[in-house]
C-alpha cells in the first residue's frame, strides 16, 4: 500500500518525456474549427515538410504534390471539427489525411500502370529539409527507420507498397507474385511486430 | 464473416489495403462494432508512423500562400451559404404541412370513431324503444310502474312482461352507479326471499334498459324493486332499494 502510494511522487516516464508539442496541436486544430486562419497557418508550418515529404514519395512529383498539399489543408480547414482528440493524435489524423488524398491523386494519375510502376520509386533526391520548426524531429524518423529495419523484407515489401503506393493486397499479391494468402499473412506479421517495436513510444513519433 | 475475422483484417484497413468487397464489409463492420472503432484508431497510428520513412522535403514557399488565400476564399462563400436557402424555407413549409396533414388524418379518424360509436348506441336505443313497444303491443303483456325511493326520488322505470315471463324494464332519473356497482332488479313474493333478476349499469343520462325472465312463481303478484348491488348481481339483496313497486 504505502510503496503505491510512494509510487505516486516517483517522476513517471511521462514526466520525463519532453515537452510534447501535441498538446498545442490539439489547440491548434480547435483554433481552427473555429475559423482562426493564424492557426492554420501555424499548424501549416509545424506539418509541410512532414506531410510534403510523404507526398513527394507518394507522387514523385512536386506540382501533383504540392497540389495535394494545398488540398490537404483545405480539407484541414473544413473538417477541423471532425479531429477528435479521444480517438488519435494530430499527427496520425494530419498524415492519414494526407497520405490518403496522396494516393486517391496517385490513382487518378496513373491507373493503369500503377501496379507496373509499384516500389520502383525510392525517396525522391530532393533537397532534404532541416527546417527548424518540423513537427518531427529528426530522431523520431530514426526510431521508426529502425524499426521498420528490424522486419524481415518479405513484410516490409507490402507494408510499403500498401502505405505509399496505394495498392491492395490482390494488387500486391499480384505484384510480387506471391498468394493473396501469405501477402494477408505477412502484412499483419509486419503491421503488428512494428506496433511492438513503436509500442510506448508514440512520444517519438506521435507529433 | 465473424467479428474476429473483421477484427484480423483491421491492420489492412489502417494501411487501406483490403480489396473493394472487403473494404466494404468492413466499414459495414465498423458501422456497428465500437470495439472495432477503437482497435482500428489504434492501427491508424502505427499506419500512420510509417510516414517517418520518408524523407522531410521544403515545399516552395507560394504553397502556403496559395493556402491562405483559398480558406479566405472558402471563408467568404460559406458566409453566403449560411442564409437559410429557398429550397431550405420551402422544405421546412413542407414539413409543417406535413404535421397539419398528419393532425387532420387523426382527427378525422377520431371523429369516424365516435360518429360510429354514436351510430351504434343509437340503433341499440332503437332496437331496445321497437322491442319494448312490441312487448306493450302484445296481448296479455302486464306493465307495473317502479317509483323512485328516497335514495333517487327523480328515478322511475317500467317493468313490462308477456305471458311467457319474458320482461323488459326501462328505468330513467338513476344516479350513476359507483365504480364496480350495478343496480339489479329483484323480484319479491309475499314473505318469500327476494327473487334475483338481471343487473344493468345506467348511462350518463341515468337511464337503464334491462331484459330479464320473470320467474314463475313471481309471474301472478310480486313486487318489483332495484338495488345497488356490487357488479354482477348478487344472490340476495345487500344495498339499498332505489326503485320499487307498490308505493
Amino acid at each position: 500500500m504505502s510503496e503505491g502510494a510512494h509510487g505516486k511522487y516517483l517522476p513517471t516516464a511521462t514526466s520525463l518525456r519532453p515537452e510534447p508539442a501535441q498538446d498545442d496541436d490539439i489547440a491548434l486544430l480547435k483554433a481552427v474549427a473555429t475559423r482562426d486562419e493564424a492557426a492554420l497557418g501555424r499548424i501549416y508550418d509545424r506539418y509541410r515538410v512532414i506531410l510534403f515529404g510523404v507526398l513527394m514519395r507518394i507522387l514523385n512529383d512536386r506540382a501533383e504534390a504540392e497540389d495535394v498539399l494545398q488540398e490537404t489543408f483545405l480539407q484541414v480547414w473544413r473538417r477541423a471539427a471532425d479531429f477528435d482528440e479521444k480517438r488519435g493524435r494530430p499527427f496520425t489524423w494530419l498524415v492519414t489525411l494526407a497520405r490518403s488524398r496522396g494516393i486517391d491523386r496517385l490513382r487518378t494519375l496513373a491507373s493503369r500502370e500503377r501496379v507496373a510502376q509499384a516500389g520502383a520509386k525510392e525517396n525522391p533526391k530532393e533537397e532534404i529539409s532541416d527546417a527548424a520548426t518540423d513537427a518531427v524531429r529528426s530522431e523520431q524518423r530514426g526510431v521508426v527507420n529502425k524499426a521498420l529495419a528490424q522486419l524481415p523484407e518479405e513484410q516490409k515489401r507490402p507494408l510499403m507498397l500498401a502505405y505509399f503506393d496505394g495498392l491492395t493486397q490482390s494488387e500486391i499479391a499480384a505484384h510480387l507474385g506471391a498468394p493473396l494468402g501469405t501477402v494477408k499473412t505477412r502484412m499483419r506479421a509486419g503491421m503488428t511486430k512494428m506496433r511492438e517495436l513503436l509500442s510506448g513510444r508514440e512520444e517519438y513519433f506521435g507529433y | 464473416m465473424a467479428h474476429e475475422d473483421y477484427k484480423s483484417m483491421i491492420p489492412a484497413h489502417a494501411l487501406s489495403a483490403l480489396d473493394a468487397e472487403e473494404s466494404r464489409a468492413m466499414n459495414q463492420h465498423l458501422s456497428q462494432c465500437a470495439e472495432c472503432r477503437d482497435e482500428l484508431a489504434d492501427w491508424e497510428s502505427t499506419a500512420a508512423a510509417l510516414a517517418l520513412t520518408s524523407d522531410p522535403v521544403e515545399p516552395s514557399p507560394q504553397v502556403r500562400d496559395r493556402i491562405m488565400s483559398a480558406i479566405r476564399d472558402d471563408k467568404s462563400s460559406e458566409k453566403v451559404v449560411q442564409f437559410p436557402s429557398r429550397r431550405n424555407v420551402w422544405s421546412s413549409f413542407g414539413s409543417l404541412g406535413a404535421i397539419a396533414a398528419a393532425v387532420l388524418f387523426v382527427a378525422l379518424i377520431v371523429w369516424i370513431v365516435v360518429l360510429w360509436q354514436q351510430n351504434r348506441a343509437l340503433r341499440h336505443e332503437i332496437a331496445q324503444s321497437a322491442e319494448f313497444v312490441k312487448l306493450l303491443t302484445t296481448p296479455g303483456t302486464k306493465t307495473t310502474e317502479l317509483a323512485g325511493t328516497t335514495h333517487a326520488s327523480g328515478a322511475t322505470a317500467r317493468l313490462a312482461y308477456d305471458k311467457t315471463g319474458h320482461a323488459m324494464l326501462m328505468a330513467s332519473g338513476l344516479p350513476p352507479a359507483p365504480q364496480g356497482k350495478e343496480y339489479q332488479l329483484w323480484y319479491i313474493v309475499g314473505s318469500k326471499a327476494p327473487m334475483p333478476g338481471k343487473s344493468f349499469a345506467p348511462d350518463e343520462t341515468g337511464e337503464g334498459t334491462l331484459t330479464d325472465q320473470v320467474p314463475p312463481d313471481a309471474m301472478d303478484s310480486a313486487v318489483f324493486a332495484i338495488t345497488l348491488e356490487p357488479a354482477g348481481g348478487m344472490p340476495a339483496p345487500t344495498g339499498e332499494i332505489y326503485l320499487r313497486s307498490g308505493l
